[in-house]
């Protein structure tokens, strides 16, 4: 059984466990290739007086914001693959990903915000109870560390998960000092997940937005 | 060695990668259709699990019904709702989900029922499966462990 003091908590580069990913499913597709001729073909044209083209805020024509999207996709995938190899997320993440399709366009989003919301309520529950200096129900500290541990392993959190499942551990021997410890670290690891999946999302979303102005309206 | 996941610099190198099990995955979460309209009870307590588990399930056209507790549970199937599959938590509010699977078994629900549950232990594997479980499974509940039932229920 893992002590709470030890090493493997602290946060490290893992060898990746997870087999090679299909990389299609980590990888966003690439969007079909766009001919460009057309809007090159209007540069002929765009030295000459009173010639109105399509610009950006920029000033770039708007033909050339769609490059961010390519960049946006690799950034997309550095970071997964870094949560991936740093253990934060395992293939269940995948799985959800799986799921989204265009039916249902923000669906890991959403799912996870459902996630957020409840373990914040999981949380706020533990602190509590761990906080009162009469504190002994450790079967109710049990109901709410399963459930944790359920929701993050339908996630793919997969360092929360673990943490939970010591947490449990200390619960069942009636630990208090060892729970306290844990629920720091609990705290602790939750925080960077909500932190790096929000950072996921932002950047899929500017990738979304970035991709969405490949095809100008001409004029 | 094994492969490693992709940078984003990498693109070009993921086509040649070859993951057996998470192909097989993602075949098994594509490759099945289903001749007949499956239903489906997903009992659990926890809100992101049972929207996942409805999810999943609605991905393979089955229609789904969601409680929180053990004792709506009873209620639903008491009222004479039929459904071809439970998928049922162990820990739930209200009425766990022993004493939920015992009083559905009771009343003479043969439907096939799939405890899922966060702890993994032999003594509740037993304790679920003696209360009336057919199969019980550690969560998250994954397409390896369902389409094997669904394809079975379809009569496949």
């Amino acid at each position: 059984m893992m002590s709470l003091h030890d090493d493997r908590w602290k946060p490290r580069l893992l060898e990746c466990e997870i087999p090679a990913s299909n990389p299609k499913s980590l990888q966003i597709s690439k969007p079909k290739k766009v001919n460009l001729r057309p809007h090159f073909l209007l540069l002929k044209f765009a030295f000459l007086p009173g010639f109105k083209y399509p610009v950006a805020k920029t000033g770039l024509p708007l033909w050339m914001l769609g490059l961010d999207a390519d960049r946006l996709r690799a950034d997309l995938n550095r970071l997964l693959a870094f949560l991936f190899h740093q253990g934060i997320l395992d293939e269940q993440y995948l799985q959800l990903q799986q799921l989204q399709d265009e039916s249902s366009p923000n669906f890991v989003s959403e799912v996870v915000n459902i996630y957020f919301h409840e373990s914040e309520k999981l949380l706020r529950n533990l602190r509590s109870l761990l906080m009162d200096r009469e504190f002994s129900d450790y079967d109710k500290m049990g109901i709410h560390l399963n459930q944790f541990i359920g929701s993050s392993s339908s996630i793919g959190a997969k360092r929360v998960r673990n943490v939970c499942v010591a947490f449990r551990a200390a619960s069942d021997q009636n630990n208090r000092a060892g729970c306290l410890r844990a629920l720091e670290l609990l705290e602790h690891e939750y925080c960077i997940l909500k932190n790096k999946l929000h950072e996921l999302f932002q950047i899929e979303q500017q990738r979304l937005l970035a991709a969405g102005v490949r095809y100008p309206m001409l004029n | 060695m094994a492969p490693t996941l992709p940078s984003g610099d990498q693109a070009s190198d993921q086509d040649n990668w070859d993951n057996g099990r998470l192909a097989r995955k993602r075949q098994l979460l594509t490759e099945i259709v289903l001749r007949n309209r499956l239903t489906a009870l997903v009992v659990d307590g926890d809100t992101t699990c049972r929207v996942l588990e409805q999810l999943l399930l609605r991905s393979y056209g089955v229609q789904t019904q969601g409680v929180d507790n053990g004792r709506d549970a009873v209620a639903l199937i008491a009222s004479g709702v039929k459904f071809n599959l439970i998928i049922i938590d162990m820990i739930l509010p209200v009425l766990n989900g022993l004493e939920a699977t015992r009083q559905i078994r009771d009343m003479g629900v043969h439907c096939k029922m799939l405890g899922v549950t966060a702890c993994s232990g032999e003594s509740e594997r037993q304790a679920f499966l003696a209360a009336g479980v057919d199969v019980f499974i550690e969560k998250p509940l994954d397409p390896e462990h369902l389409v094997p039932i669904l394809r079975e229920l379809d009569g496949q």
